[in-house]
């Protein structure tokens, strides 16, 4: 195991690598460049050429590759060209908003996926399956953007029971930030009513989040239990006798999960992704909205180290999800 | 079975969670205390605004307010735009400011009183007696020495940052506008400059012009660009009624009143100032009571804010939507590298011709464009310079404003040799992924235009481009666009910041020639010398008559259509009361309070 570990980590250097040249290349293919985005419509094209000179853009590809990646071998992510802050510091400040974002919207997903999709595949062909699979084709085809105004205009401004936007009431609490998630503070500073109020915060920016994992994991789980369900083994399990919870726990869900849990790590790209729009349009001061911003004005640097962290966090997530398939499955062996 | 109950679990507890402090998300004037004093009854008609009273101002509550983002930098002279000036003009002041709703009558700030003329080129300013930064520092006239020196020694990696000083000043360093900043006693600042600046005044009443206390900007490495914290950190540096508690950037900025203010204290406790980039979500945000403002309204959803019981507060516009024309865009476009030549093929420009161009600004019915564009809240732009200004009278007594007469247009075409057989073929574009509160609809305003031209026997080509330079504005810029909109917001209130700077180029840094800029292609005589003598013109009529001369030249030869001047909203509950707006976003919460 601990090889195993040892060489998919080695991986990681050629994976970084490729990445980082695609990164770089890709954002300069983007139309627009960060001095004009600076200079704004006042910009001559003479003071255009002046902020070039002075971001080093004019300098050849090859040599501004080269200060990014040495930057980032040093772990140095650089200076934001429009705000002139560190990266790295703006990074781990937004990191930890769109941790508590993904994992509201990713324990929404499997609490809900999960068991749905188990009910339906042994509910195959009623009309709860015919319903769970509208629902969850809806779901995946929703566009977060719509489902995320919608939810608020129902649930925060119709029948106003949850926040509309924001990660707490500024109001009623003011807690100093030490991690950066809401709930965490909230409990480190002893407000429960605060640590109450923050999880409110996370129902409907989680749920707009969550939906399509959500209709992805009922999907493949409802998949991967009728498979098990055809199995002899648990035959010979109802045949014997068991409980159907003890059948359904140890002998159907366990086997079932291993797709589903491969889907789990590939879904973490899907909610950084979606954590773009979902920030926007629920004021949450996280990293998507931060790669947007950084998009939206040809900053260069924020772009291209913020998504290569992401991009490392994907590939760390899924390399500890094949570990734990050997916990899910002791047949599994690394070699 | 045990699913079942797994998911009515996780449902019952959504539910309770959102029953939980379920009042204070679901009420919009949350947060606001009960006033100090006053009656208990209803606050009248929802009002911001001063005409309106809500009863009298009582101390105290919350404000939560929403702007498109928080500030770019906290250091303001880093700052040139409206949001950051926002946040920092609660913080910081300047020596001087403009009066509360105008945009070109002054007030001493800082500086209780100060002597220069337009003509002068020595500014003595007294400042106010006991005033002390956040930090406890007093001001005095070495403080304001110290900002000053700061600035004029930007080093090379501020200056791009630091827009302002450098467009106002003419640049950073020895050789620039100001000669020196001295102390010349306690409470007494002379500003001397190399030569008359009739607009240096009100340059200085800009947010980026502000005076920080000279202890923070040390503590913070302020001079050093690789080491200041002063942009990032919260400190206690300035003199304004609020005090900055609590910045974290994308998420809020936390302001207090400033209890030892030596004004009027501020009315709110505190303000909180979120940023929602959405205008959409803003809306939401506001219905949904986790705002009680916000800034930059979306036009189509005026009636929504009103008929909702909301209260819009207009403010007037400081910008103008304009149609450049360029007669001589197709021999500019040759070096295009966007490939925009390939469009004209060789044709020549129709615009070469006076009448053409007449016939185009005949064409447009400006005042159809309000309605549908500007929710019937902008005005139709005769000239370059807004209402709002100062010298919008002055201007608008040298030019003729074109009427709109479709048949008129139709005959000038003809008379100038284009007919259904040989119609005019013109190329016009518009950027995409932008709006801006002159232009909230690019492609919709270029339909309409279209339609318009081509009723009176144009064929109009239309282009489209992306907005970022190098893209539709690069081209614009460099002029190989026919027709294509672009507008202005104008900067401080002097015609030289709106025909000059786009008419009035000088050609190198420290030269005296001038010219259009390369976006409109005109040449009309006599304008660069019109342009210099209103540039150097020091007293206030003179100056007004011959910037009319300059606008009426430019207006004669259609260097371009002025279209729109889009008028920009907030949208408040209606317990806020006393907001004052002003065209050039200059505006202090310190008036604001709650009704209930």
């Amino acid at each position: 195991m601990g090889k195993f570990i040892l060489r998919r980590l080695l991986l990681l250097i050629p994976i970084m690598l490729g990445l980082t040249v695609l990164v770089f290349l890709f954002i300069r293919l983007l139309p627009g460049d960060p001095a004009g985005a600076i200079l704004g419509e006042r910009a001559t094209p003479e003071a255009v050429e002046r902020v070039r000179t002075a971001l080093g853009l004019d300098r050849p590809l090859i040599e501004q590759y080269w200060e990014y990646v040495s930057g980032l071998v040093r772990l140095d992510l650089g200076t934001s060209f429009i705000t002139n802050r560190d990266v790295t510091d703006d990074f781990l400040q937004r990191f930890p908003a769109t941790v508590e974002l993904t994992a509201a919207a990713m324990i929404f997903a499997l609490t809900l996926g999960i068991p749905l999709g188990m009910l339906t595949a042994k509910r195959r062909g009623s009309w709860l399956d015919s319903a769970g699979t509208v629902v969850s084709l809806i779901g995946i085809s929703i566009p977060i953007f719509f489902l995320g105004l919608m939810l608020k205009f129902l649930f925060a401004i119709h029948w106003p029971i949850l926040p509309d936007s924001g990660r707490i009431d500024l109001i009623e609490y003011a807690i100093p930030r030490v991690t950066n998630m809401m709930t965490v503070d909230a409990i480190l500073a002893g407000e429960f009513g605060g640590f109450v109020d923050a999880l409110r915060h996370l129902i409907l920016p989680g749920i707009a989040l969550g939906t399509i994992p959500l209709a992805i994991i009922m999907r493949i789980t409802r998949a991967s239990v009728i498979d098990v369900l055809n199995e002899d083994y648990v035959r010979t399990a109802n045949a014997k006798g068991l409980a159907s919870r003890v059948v359904d726990n140890r002998h159907v869900l366990r086997n079932a999960l291993l797709p589903v849990v491969t889907v789990i790590g590939l879904q973490m790209g899907l909610l950084l992704g979606g954590a773009i729009l979902t920030e926007t349009i629920f004021g949450w001061g996280g990293v998507g909205k931060w790669i947007y911003d950084a998009v939206v004005n040809n900053d260069y640097q924020v772009i291209q180290s913020g998504v290569l962290v992401l991009a490392v966090i994907f590939v760390l997530v899924n390399l500890a999800v094949d570990v734990s398939y050997a916990f899910l499955n002791p047949r599994i062996r690394y070699s | 079975m045990r699913t079942w109950r797994w998911v009515s679990v996780l449902a019952v507890l959504v539910l309770v969670l959102a029953a939980c402090g379920q009042q204070p998300a679901a009420t919009p004037d949350e947060g606001s205390e009960p006033p100090a004093s006053g009656s208990e009854s209803e606050a009248p008609e929802p009002s911001a605004s001063e005409d309106v009273d809500g009863g009298e101002p009582t101390a105290g509550g919350t404000l939560v307010f929403a702007g498109a983002r928080l500030a770019a930098s906290l250091d303001p002279a880093l700052t040139s735009d409206g949001e950051s000036f926002r946040i920092l003009q609660q913080v910081y002041e300047p020596l001087v400011d403009l009066a509360p709703g105008t945009t070109d009558e002054l007030v001493g700030v800082l500086a209780e009183s100060w002597t220069g003329e337009p003509s002068d080129t020595e500014y003595v300013f007294t400042l106010r007696e006991g005033v002390t930064f956040h930090d406890g520092t007093p001001l005095d006239a070495e403080a304001v020495k110290f900002n000053f020196d700061r600035m004029q020694s930007f080093s090379e990696e501020f200056q791009g940052d630091a827009y302002y000083y450098g467009a106002l000043m003419d640049g950073f360093g020895p050789e620039n506008l100001i000669s020196s900043v001295e102390a010349t006693d306690a409470l007494t600042v002379t500003i001397t400059l190399r030569e008359p600046s009739p607009t240096f005044l009100f340059g200085i009443t800009l947010t980026p012009f502000s005076i920080v206390s000279p202890a923070i900007l040390e503590s913070t490495s302020a001079g050093d660009a690789a080491a200041s914290t002063f942009g990032t950190d919260v400190v206690q540096g300035g003199t304004g009624p609020f005090v900055l508690d609590d910045y974290v950037p994308d998420d809020s900025a936390t302001l207090s009143r400033n209890e030892d203010y030596w004004g009027d204290p501020a009315l709110l406790d505190s303000l909180i100032i979120r940023p929602i980039a959405d205008p959409a979500a803003r809306l939401q945000a506001l219905q949904g009571g986790s705002v009680q403002g916000y800034d930059l309204v979306n036009p189509s959803d005026y009636e929504t804010v009103e008929s909702e019981g909301f209260s819009l507060v207009e403010r007037l516009s400081f910008n103008t939507l304009y149609l450049g024309l360029n007669p001589v865009a197709r021999e500019n476009a040759v070096e295009a590298e966007s490939g925009v030549a390939e469009g004209y093929e060789g044709e020549d420009s129709p615009l070469q011709d006076l009448a053409v161009r007449q016939a185009i600004e005949m064409a447009i019915d400006k005042e159809a464009l309000i309605e549908p564009f500007y929710g019937g809240r902008g005005s139709v732009a005769d000239t370059f310079m807004p209402p709002s200004s100062g010298w919008f009278d002055a201007v608008l007594a040298g030019v003729e404003p074109a009427e709109f007469d479709a048949d008129g247009a139709r005959q000038l075409l003809e008379d100038a040799g284009f007919n259904a057989e040989n119609p005019a073929t013109i190329h016009f574009w518009y950027p995409t992924e932008v709006t801006r509160p002159y232009m909230p609809d690019p492609r919709g305003l270029h339909e309409a235009i279209t339609q318009m031209l081509e009723d009176v026997g144009f064929v109009v080509v239309p282009n489209s481009d992306i907005w970022d330079s190098p893209g539709y504005l690069f081209d614009a810029q460099n002029g190989f666009y026919d027709l294509h909109f672009l507008g202005w917001t104008g900067d401080y209130d002097d015609p030289s910041n709106w025909y000059g700077v786009h008419f009035g180029y000088a050609q190198e840094e420290g030269s005296d020639d001038r010219a259009a800029a390369a976006q409109f292609g005109c040449d009309v005589d006599g304008l660069d010398d019109a342009i210099s003598a209103a540039d150097a013109e020091l007293d206030e009529a003179a100056r007004g008559e011959a910037w009319a001369e300059v606008a009426g030249l430019i207006h004669e030869n259609v260097c371009f259509v002025t279209l729109a001047h889009g008028d920009t909203a907030l949208a408040f509950t209606d317990v806020v009361q006393g907001y004052e707006p002003n065209p050039t976003g200059s505006e202090s919460f310190q008036s604001v309070w709650l009704s209930e």
